[in-house]
């Protein structure tokens, strides 16, 4: 235990030897590469060796707190997960919250690294005195929230209760849409990272820590957490939900826009959670529907309706706080049927399964919310599929011959329900879309490529590119593409990053709506800024919600200071994280992949360009905003390829 | 940094029985020992030894307390965000949510084991808004515990 945020220690686990090893990390790695996403990619680029099979025993997955994961900061309770994609191929991650994050350093580690092939199923069980491989035989074939609860009951008689994260029935049939569940349905979704769990024959990880998690500073900690709490009560009346539908479309239809401040948006997650957007995004043209091919007109208010935020908060019970966030935007909800409640579904779930597939049946999107968390199959990936299955069913590509029967048209619920139930078991029509489109593509042919949108092979979230542009280029050209998380235009006006970090693009206080989709270089410029800032939350632990609140009072680099005592200045701590960001590209180089050929497919980028709704007559030139972006972190400017110059700054050979 | 256990020990067992991290050995009426590698500091150990035989990471002797006097958390409701912190601090699962308010929907620790609590101070310690003051249990809730 070091009293500088992090343990010192990762754990090394051989599932076909059989063997569990700890070892001790110098300060140097830490100090260069920081813990959680950093600290994945510096092992992962190192370990796994050049053209490994994503399926096979020497891929890799990494379970990691962040740096900043139990110092007493805020919204730092998330943990990612690690490895090569099997969905892309490319370096893979996938983020979650949950409280399963701080259990890893509680058993003493800053990661956690899986390797090899179980000859039989297995969970991995960790607390302060024991390291063990045990019997899965019980828990195989469970779903998550089963699994989560036995193992609950059984790894541990005494004392607190263990923190499990595992795969569900998805993941075991290796779906290269699976993830990762914690919470009893919090997902580590994207990536296609439960495939590789199961395809290690690793049901779950099961951990039962006490250790402490130290900070260099713990007063200066919690003083700056106090700046942040004190933003984060801030709490006035808003508008009813279906009101915020009027606030999307006033978005839409003024020229200028006001440079938002993220305190809104925390304002609207602590009141209705990520559902909040349900009908403002759609109004505003966030939102792809009609598998990218509709816009706003075709799921206006009286379509989005029926998903309006309040619908949410009527059934929520209590709110779902993860570890140290003090908003609170998840929750449990109560519902009819076969299962009596479930988190509550997520916006991208709720558009991924409702406008994406013209599908307005609000019952069936909950219950297919609880059907996906159980087989630990992610709902964005999971929409995508059945939106471009009903696209192709539409135009004639497929029939019920080939559909199992299903009458695949826009809307029809029932289909929706019966197609993705048959996914999750990959049973029929439903395997040849449960590793998603681009996979589905080649097991259907006859030209569905046309109507398969994703980036690499990862569905892209519900975060219309042709809307924000800051979307299309991170869909494109981030190591792991195709991700919605990881910046945009609007993200970097809630961050407020310029007045913090120096030699930055400042935004006005207002903008003419028309700016953002010209000067490709100077978007590039922010989207380097974005990469960077998420590189830092992601290796620290954070929130991508909690950074919304801005730099200011979301106070990442000061809480990095007092918890390490490293005392760097938040330029400093930019530049690290461009480091982190070229290792991650290098492992994609490393691994044969072209980063031109991650970019997000046409449709997605208004090509063609849409005739009506909230997007009309937009393109975005993103080939120029990739090369310049590239050229922001010293890559290839056609190639994207990392120069000599930015490999020299990462350390290799670990 | 860890505690030790001094030359007055008796082997009573107590530190041991209760020790949350296992980090205590020895056979009952021989001297016992502390493994650093294991000990989290809680000090619980000392708190119960009958012979005041513990000494915490500076050296300095903790004086021995009645269990039913050792401070238990009280949380303000007011100062807290629900964030859950302390829930995860607590190394014996003492503190837990409850009922959530009917209006915010928010639901806050509680310490839902009197009992079972050490004592050890750090969900008050680690509580980011300083929403939990360790104090002694009144005398009713000392009997009814």
């Amino acid at each position: 235990m070091t009293r500088k945020g992090y343990m010192g220690k990762i754990l090394m686990v051989d599932l076909s030897k059989g063997t569990i090893e700890e070892e001790v990390l110098p300060d140097s790695v830490y100090e260069k590469y920081l813990g959680g996403m950093g600290l994945g990619a510096y092992v992962l680029y190192n370990r796994i060796p050049k053209g490994a099979d994503p399926l096979g025993p020497d891929n890799m997955l990494g379970f990691l707190p962040g740096l900043l994961t139990g110092t007493g900061s805020l919204f730092t309770g998330r943990w990612m997960v690690v490895g090569k994609s099997p969905l892309t191929g490319t370096w893979g991650d996938a983020n979650c919250g949950g409280t399963f994050s701080p259990e890893i350093k509680r058993c003493g580690y800053d990661g956690i690294f899986v390797k090899g092939i179980s000859p039989k199923p297995v969970y991995l069980y960790i607390d302060d005195r024991v390291k063990e491989l045990r019997d899965a035989a019980d828990v195989w074939g469970m779903d998550a929230v089963e699994t989560e609860e036995y193992l609950e009951k059984n790894a541990k008689k005494t004392g607190k209760k263990p923190k499990v994260a595992c795969i569900g029935p998805a993941g075991e049939k290796v779906s290269l849409i699976s993830g990762i569940s914690t919470n009893k349905g919090r997902m580590a979704a994207r990536s296609g990272l439960g495939a590789v769990m199961g395809s290690k024959r690793l049901k779950a990880v099961v951990l039962s820590g006490n250790k402490r998690i130290e900070a260099y500073n713990k007063e200066e900690m919690k003083k700056i957490s106090q700046v942040c709490d004190f933003w984060s009560r801030i709490q006035p009346p808003f508008v009813t939900g279906p009101m915020t539908a009027f606030v999307g479309a006033l978005m839409r239809i003024l020229p200028t826009v006001l440079t938002q401040d993220g305190l809104l948006y925390k304002i609207m997650l602590k009141k209705w959670g990520t559902v909040a957007m349900n009908q403002m995004s759609p109004e505003m043209g966030d939102s792809p529907i009609k598998n990218w091919k509709g816009s706003s007109k075709d799921w206006g208010f009286m379509k989005s309706y029926s998903s309006n935020p309040d619908v949410f908060t009527k059934c929520e019970t209590v709110k779902f706080h993860c570890y140290s966030c003090p908003v609170g935007c998840g929750g449990i909800c109560t519902m009819e049927g076969k299962y009596t409640h479930t988190h509550k579904p997520e916006y991208e779930t709720v558009l991924s399964l409702g406008g994406l597939c013209m599908n307005d049946d609000v019952d069936a999107i909950f219950y297919l919310n609880e059907v996906l968390n159980r087989a630990g199959m992610d709902t964005i990936s999971a929409g995508h599929a059945v939106a471009f299955a009903i696209e192709c069913f539409e135009e004639g590509v497929i029939t019920k011959n080939d559909t199992d029967g299903l009458e695949l048209t826009w809307g029809n619920s029932d289909a929706i329900v019966k197609l993705i139930e048959k996914m999750v078991k990959r049973e029929g029509f439903g395997h040849v879309l449960a590793d998603g489109v681009k996979q589905a593509v080649v097991r259907i042919g006859r030209n569905s490529e046309t109507y398969a949108v994703h980036a690499g092979g990862q569905e892209p979230a519900m975060h219309d590119s042709r809307n924000d542009p800051g979307f299309a280029l991170h869909y494109s050209v981030e190591a792991t593409p195709g991700r919605h998380t990881l910046g945009s235009h609007l993200y970097y006006e809630m961050y407020q990053l310029w007045k913090v970090v120096k030699g930055i693009p400042k935004l006005p206080p207002m903008y003419l709506k028309g700016s953002k989709y010209k000067n490709s270089e100077k978007q590039a410029k922010i989207g380097a800024a974005n990469s960077r800032y998420m590189t830092l939350v992601n290796a620290t632990g954070a929130c991508l919600f909690g950074s919304f609140i801005g730099a200011r009072r979301f106070r990442l680099f000061d809480w990095m200071n007092a918890a390490t005592g490293w005392n760097l200045t938040p330029n400093q701590y930019m530049d690290l994280a461009g480091d982190i960001h070229t290792l991650k590209q290098a492992f994609n180089v490393k691994h044969g992949i072209e980063p031109m050929e991650l970019k997000i497919s046409d449709r997605a980028l208004g090509r063609p360009v849409q005739s009506e709704g909230a997007n009309k007559g937009r393109t975005i030139e993103i080939e120029e905003m990739m090369a310049h972006y590239w050229e922001e972190f010293g890559w290839d400017q056609a190639t994207g390829k990392p120069g000599r110059e930015a490999m020299d700054r990462i350390t290799v050979g670990a | 940094m860890a505690y030790s256990i001094t030359e007055n020990c008796i082997g009573c067992t107590s530190c041991a029985n209760l020790c949350p991290a296992d980090a205590i050995s020895g056979e009952k009426k021989k001297h016992h020992t502390i493994d650093s590698v294991y000990c989290i500091e809680c000090g619980t150990c000392g708190r119960i030894c009958p012979k005041n035989a513990v000494a915490d990471p500076f050296g300095q002797v903790v004086k021995s307390e009645k269990r039913k006097y050792w401070k238990k958390p009280e949380f303000n409701h007011k100062k807290c965000s629900g964030c859950g912190i302390c829930v995860d601090a607590c190394p014996v699962g003492c503190i837990a949510f409850g009922q959530p308010d009917p209006k915010s929907k928010t639901a806050y620790p509680e310490l839902i084991n009197l009992n079972g609590c050490l004592s050890c101070g750090f969900c008050a310690g680690d509580c980011p808004v300083s929403a939990i003051v360790m104090a002694q249990p009144s005398d009713s809730q000392s009997e009814a515990a």
